[in-house]
């Protein structure tokens, strides 16, 4: 079972933090899927004469099935215009402005029923960016771009532990990733709904964890147990058993969750992953079995 | 020889300091060959014509708007529902709406008026003026239940749509979206805020904000916008400009007919400055009569209304954090350091006081490094908050300024309650100020964010008036003299184009505003008040 909708990952990050040199590594990165790539800029843009299939004003085909495009002076138009593309590509990458809130775009992706959240990767500068936070004049606007990341990026060299700390203290929940090919994986889980563990042997960098049962949800039920669901996990999906001809499809990154009705699927499947450092996966058993047990005894206390 | 045209008016207001006042102008080949009496044509022989058309009309030089954007024509495409009056490029009156009733009568009206399958889109509202229920999708299903309605708010960063709207969307009760507004029963009130919110819904009506500045149809609509204003040369402050608009705005102004000068002024945004330097060298080798790049534009901060403007201590009133940078300092200054090595016009926007800061500061920086050219003439635009240290640093630097002078009127009563504050609203657009430093200042409207009309732009500047009849900081009131030079050579100047355009004199380009009464004789309460009778744009004649 495919998720028909497109899903939309956003690169935030201040000016100079690094977001060009990471879309230029995930565009040459192996794909298995059509990844499209909205930039702001398209000088910056850098691939191996090898890579490239096509290159016209304003837009770039690569011989593995990426495309990258100027977004020209309107966003959002240009998010339209992707939605209008046959074929539609697999994913959307945008490049978000360096004083963007990244967040105001990826709102964009929860609300277009054509589209689903594909979370938020804020780059940040390693060895300048604790700088940016000490400038009173930007420190607000660095500090809401950090903020509302599922991932964080670390280009250019390592933070320091302070440095570090501030992070964590401005964003709890996010992960840390540290090469392109851990941001690629962030962005290719869920296309295609199928949980089973071999088919998606996860980045080294990366635990995942999933579930198969005949557990039975309504909306409500099943909206408050993903909102209790481990701290750790960056990206769940799968879909849930409903009542009569009604099941869920679930898709969650970071801290947000989306549930959708499907005709009612045949099981129950589950499949979450998060970085190792962060998600420890008896976690998620104990949190899922819980949640069958709490549904459990609410329903037979109706 | 081209024949010579002999205008005769009842008074003409040259603006040029050698020859204030005339009443007849001798134009050829759409110059200026003479100004004076109704000899002042002879000695260009006899082959000269006589045009008395506007023999009972005052002629001022051609207003010049040096801030203002094409999506002024294009957005009437849409129904105006804004609390204040307005005309169209069509010259219809649009009165201005003070009730969600009153708004839901002229979509009514517009409703009966539209092919079924379109839907009905507004723009113009501001619910800030209005009484009573703020308007939601019960008002606008009242007018139809089956046609998807759009009401565009005059900020453009929020909409208000009515059931049927909402559904082609499916936007309901289970919906969880930031700027999707609910009511008590979890249901969406028809309030969508922000792009994120509202793109869907556009996209499914076709509703494209880059459809508004770059179509021929627009375009036209600005030429007649600025034929009803008296201007004749106007700015459009932050162009995108794509081969196809070059082509396109080529194609359009060079028609014989084409009655404004047009100042595309290059956004500058989407590149390295050393790539949008480039960019604007190669669109200045296309610069014709009525087409003239050559300038950027930064957009620095955002708005004080919004409470996204960067300002300085003590800040907002009301305790809202600081505002947004579209460019953030460090770029400001990488960017007026390619310009001014380049030798590229900026015209700066800088609404808060912080923002004009950090523009001076980045100006001077790039000054120390790149002294030519001298005559650089970088403008602030907006700098509602620039005080007369701001303006002494511009002044010594070499930099000009055009104010906003329209908000005083529009937003002045909200900076004093709710942004700013009485003590510093009382010195925003500190026009007097400018002009005891120095500086060259122009004045501005910004349209469409105020209405396109130089002449209630010069009223504002001359009177300080909030829509309360409150008046904010008389100190700082212009003379009618130095509104109207303000309008012309002022503006002229912060183009580089005074050489041109911009007074009544022997060389320059014949563009006159023609007007019903003289402004240096009527009331200066009353300045808004004349009536524009059209334009002359290169000795052609536009009349209303």
């Amino acid at each position: 079972m495919r998720d028909r909708r497109l899903p939309m990952t956003v690169i935030g990050g201040f000016l100079g933090a690094g977001k060009t040199t990471l879309i230029n590594q995930l565009l040459r990165q192996p794909q298995g899927q059509r990844l499209m790539v909205l930039v702001n800029d398209f000088g910056a843009i850098n691939i191996d004469a090898a890579l490239i299939e096509s290159a016209g004003a304003d837009m770039l085909s690569l011989t593995n099935g990426c495309v990258c495009c100027t977004m020209g002076g309107d966003l959002f138009m240009a998010i339209a215009d992707v939605l209008d593309r046959h074929p539609r590509p697999d994913h959307l990458l945008v490049e978000a402005s360096g004083v963007a809130d990244p967040q105001k775009i990826a709102n964009a992706a929860v609300a277009e029923p054509e589209m689903r959240n594909g979370g938020i990767v804020s780059v940040i500068d390693g060895e300048n960016g604790s700088a940016l936070l000490d400038d009173p004049q930007i420190a607000d606007q660095v500090r809401g771009q950090i903020s509302c990341a599922n991932l964080i990026y670390v280009s250019k060299g390592k933070p320091g532990t302070e440095f570090l700390t501030t992070l964590k203290e401005i964003v709890p929940n996010a992960g840390f990733a540290h090469t392109a090919a851990e941001v690629t994986a962030f962005t290719e889980l869920g296309q295609d709904l199928s949980v089973r563990v071999e088919k998606n042997a996860p980045h080294p960098a990366y635990v995942q964890w999933s579930a198969t049962d005949d557990a039975q949800f309504d909306a409500k039920g099943l909206r408050q147990a993903l909102m209790n669901r481990p701290t750790g996990i960056l990206r769940i999906k799968g879909f849930v058993r409903g009542a009569g001809a009604t099941g869920w499809l679930v898709q969650g990154v970071g801290r947000s969750i989306d549930i959708t009705s499907i005709p009612q699927p045949q099981e129950t499947q589950l499949l979450a992953i998060g970085l190792k450092e962060n998600l420890n996966t008896e976690n998620c058993h104990t949190w899922w079995r819980d949640a069958l047990r709490r549904h459990d005894e609410l329903s037979l206390e109706d | 020889m081209n024949k010579v045209t002999l205008f005769q008016a009842r008074r003409i207001v040259t603006m040029d300091a050698f020859q204030p006042h005339a009443t007849h102008v001798a134009v050829q080949n759409g110059k200026i060959v003479a100004v004076g009496d109704a000899q002042c044509a002879d000695r260009w022989g006899q082959d000269v014509v006589r045009d008395d058309r506007l023999r009972d009309a005052v002629l001022m030089p051609g207003f010049v708007e040096g801030h203002a954007h094409l999506m002024a024509g294009g957005i009437w495409r849409y129904t105006y529902v804004g609390y204040h009056d307005r005309i169209d490029p069509d010259s219809r009156a649009w009165p201005g709406l003070t009730s969600a009733l009153e708004v839901t009568d002229r979509l009514r009206a517009q409703h009966s008026l539209l092919p079924a399958e379109q839907p009905l889109v507004a723009w113009g509202f501001d619910p800030v003026f209005l009484k009573g229920e703020r308007l939601n999708r019960h008002h606008l299903d009242q007018v139809s239940p089956d046609r998807p309605i759009a009401v565009l708010f005059s900020n453009l960063h929020l909409m208000c749509v009515n059931s049927a709207a909402l559904a082609l969307v499916g936007y309901g009760i289970e919906t969880l979206v930031e700027g999707v507004v609910k009511d008590a029963d979890d249901f969406p009130t028809g309030e969508l805020q922000e792009m994120a919110a509202m793109f869907p819904l556009m996209r499914r009506l076709g509703v494209d904000f880059r459809n508004l500045a770059q179509t021929e149809d627009s375009l036209h609509a600005f030429g007649r916008l600025a034929v009803q204003a008296g201007v004749t040369t106007m700015t459009d402050l932050f162009s995108t400009l794509t081969d196809d608009d070059l082509t396109l705005m080529q194609d359009v102004t060079s028609a014989q007919d084409y009655p404004l000068r047009i100042v595309p002024v290059l956004g500058a945004t989407g590149g390295l400055p050393e790539e949008i330097a480039a960019r604007v060298k190669t669109l200045a080798e296309h610069n014709s009569d009525k087409l003239r790049f050559g300038a950027v534009k930064l957009l620095t901060d955002g708005s004080i209304q919004g409470w996204t403007a960067r300002v300085r201590a003590p800040g907002y009133v009301g305790g809202q954090p600081n505002g947004l940078w579209n460019i953030p300092p460090a770029q400001i200054h990488d960017l007026c350091d390619v310009m001014q090595r380049e030798g590229i016009q900026m015209h700066l926007h800088a609404n808060g006081d912080e923002a004009s800061e950090v523009c001076i500061d980045a100006i001077e920086a790039a000054l120390r490094k790149h002294p030519a050219p001298v005559d650089h003439r970088h403008v602030i635009q907006h700098g509602q908050m620039m005080d007369e240290a701001q303006f002494r640093r511009c002044a010594e630097l070499g930099m000009v300024v055009n104010l906003f002078a329209n908000h005083l009127w529009y937003f002045g009563d909200q900076h004093v309650a709710l942004t700013i504050g009485d003590e510093r609203a009382n010195r925003m657009d500190a026009c007097r100020s400018a002009l005891d430093s120095g500086l060259v200042l122009a004045i501005h409207s910004d349209a469409p964010v105020t209405p396109l009309g130089p002449l209630f732009t010069a009223w504002c500047a001359v009177n300080r008036q909030t829509m309360t009849g409150r008046v904010l900081g008389q100190e700082q009131r212009l003379t009618v003299a130095e509104a109207l030079y303000a309008l012309t050579l002022g503006a002229a100047k912060t183009l580089k184009m005074e050489h041109e355009v911009g007074s009544i004199t022997v060389g320059k380009i014949a563009d006159f505003a023609v007007l019903g009464k003289d402004p240096e004789q009527v009331a200066p309460e009353a300045l808004c008040d004349i009536p524009v009778l059209g334009t002359v744009a290169s000795g052609k004649v536009f009349l209303t």
